[in-house]
């Protein structure tokens, strides 16, 4: 108990900063399922995909994790460059699951438990290709920004990689709000969300909305990729599965369909964990977080906001 | 999901222990019956370790030190040759009983180099007792290995109850008044950290468990720091120690951090990096292999272009050993038992007495436990601990 | 002609909802399919709208053949349906729901102008311009729904039952709107009802469907004056 109360700062900055990228990797889930009623479990294999494609890049500009660290500038411009590439890659990819293993089995209407299985199958053949395809090996991230506190109020400090961290996650949530809100396209994937077919009678083209979901999470999953290669100091081809798993408990604790949930439900989750951990131990880390989410949704069967990407606005 | 798919695994384990414990035993027969009519080739020892995978650092060069010492001896025996027969466990206990297995089932392996790790060693190591493989395990150091009665388990190097006392001498030495200790929950991290804890009492200002796989170690190191710790030990591998030690340098952790053997490897340096990993203590139950004796080290270097690394003088030691028993005709899986059970011979790599007693371990007296210090992205050997 | 549907059939799993089917609507009139329920009205206007896949026959549009066309793409043909049960987005705004009919359309500086003209014709939407789909009544959202078809700018509207659970005064209104659509905008119309009497008397031409076959066609007039019709669907003695 001591250990909350002494590190509870740290503990809030750091949970926060966990949360955020919890909460970009469960948009992804949560979208997709609006739409589809799926629960696409690839889209961890799809983050873990973005995870290397950061380093990659980096390692394209001569950085590796024995490099010096970059000047601010420099940093700043490397990771922008490395969000792009990771977003790019991840959408990429994401798209291609849907188009190569999701969209055959609509076409075919095929049963629901086809669809998790082929869900499973697309997520192990992700993680396990890049197994082969890095021999399995774990890979240092080059450090970036500097690691001493930006600014503290009292005991509070927040460092460079926890703001960029927070702002960056931020930033995407409001632009994805804004576009699912506000544009023609944000309004389609609603409306297919809402009633399929009359969205269909609308002339939304749903194959193309269901596209555009995918890609929309997986751009987010590679944002959260680069953020948490920052984070982690390392990356390996089965990084996906724990963070995969967290993001979708988030995205049903704030209530899944709802992509303001998601986002609660990822800060939540990682505040949780860590107070959880100061309290009864690290080892107790996975147990408190899930506890949470049980007991919530005992009480709350549907989460936090419930379903409303699919639903009326509660 | 994973749970599922171990359950499944260990089912199939099951089934295949069983069927591959009989088809053992008619090897077994067999065997016998040609040791003494005429010489067995094509034999194979088994080289049992994570190959691939986060923590491949620490097993790899013994794995090339077997096939160094098995292409040496082919060449002398070329009528009659012996191969190493790799299985590549990632390190995952989940994955070594299907491998231990399929090894079991191949009548040709007479032996194994392995299971490198400790809680591999506890899935595999009953399926080879029960068909009666021998396995000498170069680096697999939980001591309760030595209790379940396995009569085929023989131990090649010290284990925690040598090094733990070790790491915190090493510890002591440094003179750190407050250390934390952290563990991976593992068969190995979790029995070596019991070790150091009990051996530094109470200098330990507090403790606490990492998860296997585990990425983001927040909690943990706001803990270390507001302990005010300076020093840590942390008991497991590479894999989380890596990304562990950055998160801490990062929140701001300045004190020396030491593992155990689990981290003695060159994945630790070039993961973690070298600014971060700088000045990071690594203890070890092995003298540095390029300090080893006799022609080991030019006979490495000049097969592999590189510096023998963490065990390979050990898994060289322990390869020759079989291919000694093999040598003097020793073809079935009971005879070379038999040999281990009344060996008494120096290594030449390792200069170490390999004499087993009853539960397969050394004697403690011949063990040594080395420090290493990461140093411009290297292990630079430091000084062998003495015992307390 | 604007719509000819050609002898379709139309099959749910293994039952046969439509047995040849032969309808046409020429451009500028109000056709109505009345019928008993399950006679396989909403049925011929999912087949119109694409909605479900007909299994033989043809539709044309405007000289287009639309047999094999997805639903969405017939929207961009000029045929936009108001689906029965109203379709209303339940967590869109009444705004956003009239923005979705317009979702096709490249001409977007219009759109604004039509949404008035909506607005107009039904000012109930207006008092609700800023209210959640779901939250609306049922005459609301079926003006909605209707409205909604509008914002297209269809050359055939499809409407499935625009008086269903309405109150009769909003039946009245519903009917005079739909009128006023198609004499003052020269929408052509198609229309399912099942309350006969209104459908019959405001459109030009009828359908009478038994069973997924047509038995009767001709005139509104012809149609409410028709004997057997009287009998089997207006429930005047």
């Amino acid at each position: 108990m001591n250990e909350l109360i002494n590190g509870f700062p740290v503990l809030t900055v750091t949970g926060l900063t966990q949360g955020a990228i919890y909460a970009l990797v469960a948009l992804g889930y949560t979208l997709v399922y609006g739409v589809l009623r799926l629960i696409n479990f690839a889209h961890s294999d799809v983050f873990m995909i973005g995870t290397f494609g950061a380093i990659w890049t980096w390692s394209a500009f001569g950085f590796d994790a024995n490099s010096p660290r970059p000047s601010v500038g420099g940093a700043l411009g490397l990771i922008a460059l490395a969000i792009v590439v990771a977003a790019i890659l991840c959408g990429i990819f994401a798209m291609l699951v849907e188009v190569t293993a999701y969209r055959p089995l609509r076409a075919r209407n095929a049963p629901p438990l086809a669809f998790l299985i082929t869900a499973i199958g697309a997520s192990f053949v992700l993680s396990e290709g890049m197994a082969a395809f890095t021999n399995r090996r774990q890979f240092g991230v080059p450090a970036m920004l500097p690691t001493d506190p930006l600014f503290s109020i009292g005991s509070w400090q927040v460092t460079p990689l926890q703001l960029t961290t927070i702002a960056v996650a931020i930033l995407m949530m409001v632009a994805l709000d804004w576009f699912v809100q506000r544009t023609k396209f944000g309004r389609g994937i609603r409306a297919v969300a809402q009633d399929a077919n009359t969205a269909a009678l609308m002339g939304v083209n749903k194959n193309r909305v269901i596209l555009l979901v995918f890609l929309i999470g997986g751009l987010m999953a590679g944002v959260a990729a680069v953020l948490s290669d920052m984070k982690a100091a390392s990356t390996r081809f089965n990084v996906g599965f724990l963070i995969g798993l967290k993001a979708f408990a988030a995205a049903v604790l704030g209530g899944i369909g709802n992509l303001r949930g998601a986002a609660l439900g990822g800060i939540l989750l990682g505040l949780a964990e860590n107070y959880g951990s100061a309290v009864f131990g690290t080892n107790f880390r996975d147990f408190i977080g899930f506890l949470v989410l049980i007991l919530l949704l005992m009480f709350r069967p549907t989460g936090l906001l419930g379903e409303s990407l699919g639903r009326a606005r509660a | 999901m994973r749970q599922i798919f171990v359950r499944a695994i260990g089912g199939v384990a099951l089934a295949a222990l069983v069927l591959g414990g009989a088809a053992a035993c008619k090897q077994d027969e067999g065997g016998t019956e040609g040791g003494s009519a005429s010489k067995v080739c094509d034999l194979k020892i088994g080289f049992f370790g994570a190959l691939s995978g986060g923590d491949a650092g620490l097993v790899t060069p013994g794995k090339q030190a077997a096939d160094l010492a098995v292409k040496q001896y082919n060449a002398e025996h070329a009528d009659c040759k012996v191969s190493i027969q790799a299985y590549d466990s990632q390190g995952k206990p989940e994955l070594a009983g299907g491998l231990a297995t399929s090894a079991v089932g191949d009548a040709k392996v007479v032996g194994i180099v392995g299971p490198a790790f400790s809680g591999e060693s506890e899935t595999a190591n009953p399926i080879f007792q029960q068909a009666g493989l021998p396995v000498i395990t170069q680096s697999a150091t939980r001591p309760s290995l030595a209790d379940n009665g396995w009569a085929i388990f023989h131990r090649g190097v010290g284990n925690d109850f040598s090094q733990g006392p070790a790491a915190a001498a090493y510890i002591k030495s440094i003179n750190a008044a407050k250390v934390f200790v952290v563990d991976d929950q593992s068969a190995y991290g979790a029995g070596l950290a019991d070790e150091v804890k009990k051996a530094l009492g109470a200098t330990v200002v507090a403790s606490d468990k990492a998860t296997d796989n585990q990425q983001d170690f927040s909690a943990i190191v706001t803990k270390v720091t507001s302990s005010g710790a300076t020093a840590l030990f942390y008991g497991g591998y590479t894999e989380e120690a890596s990304p562990f030690l950055k998160q801490l340098r990062a929140g701001g952790y300045k004190g020396t951090f030491v593992g155990g053997d689990g981290i003695y490897d060159a994945n630790m340096l070039s993961v973690t990096g070298n600014a971060d990993v700088e000045g990071a203590v690594a203890t070890c139950p092995c003298a540095p292999a390029t300090t080893a004796k006799g022609t080991f080290v030019q006979d490495f270097k000049a097969e592999f272009n590189a510096e023998p690394g963490v065990y390979a003088d050990v898994a060289y030691d322990l390869t020759k050993i079989y291919l000694e028993a093999i040598g003097e005709g020793k073809s079935s899986r009971a005879d070379i038992q038999a040999f281990l059970k009344s060996y008494n011979k120096a290594g030449s790599a390792t200069g170490v007495t390999y004499k087993w007693d009853d539960k397969g371990e050394l004697d403690p007296a011949q063990v040594r436990v080395w420090s290493y210090i990461a140093k411009n992205g290297a292990w630079a050997p430091d000084k062998e601990i003495p015992k307390a | 002609m604007l719509l000819e549907v050609d002898n379709i059939t139309l099959l749910y799993g293994r039952i046969q909802a439509l047995h040849g089917i032969t309808v046409h609507v020429n451009e500028g009139e109000i056709v109505a399919l009345i019928g008993a329920n399950g006679a396989g009205k909403t049925t011929t206007m999912r087949a119109v709208s694409g909605v479900r896949a007909i299994a033989s026959g043809r539709i044309r549009f405007n000289g287009v053949d639309i047999t094999r066309m997805r639903a969405d793409l017939r929207v961009i043909q000029g045929i936009c349906q108001s689906p029965e049960g109203r379709g209303v987005f339940p967590g869109m705004t009444v705004r956003e729901n009239l923005e979705m009919g317009a979702y096709t359309r490249k001409d977007t500086g219009n759109i604004a102008k039509d949404m008035d003209h909506v607005l107009d014709l039904f000012p109930r939407l207006r008092e609700r311009f800023k209210q959640a789909g779901g939250t609306l009544s049922g005459g609301e959202q079926q003006m909605l729904a209707v409205g909604r078809a509008l914002m297209s700018r269809p050359k055939l509207l499809l409407l499935d039952e625009p008086s269903m659970g309405l109150a009769p005064m909003l039946i009245q209104q519903i009917f005079e709107i739909i009128t006023e659509i198609n004499q003052r905008d020269g929408t052509t119309i198609l229309l399912v009802e099942q309350n006969a009497q209104q459908a019959l008397s405001r459109a030009h031409r009828a359908y009478v469907l038994e069973t997924g076959s047509i038995v009767k066609e001709g005139t509104g007039q012809e149609l409410l004056h028709d004997p057997a019709v009287k009998d089997a669907y207006l429930g005047v003695a």
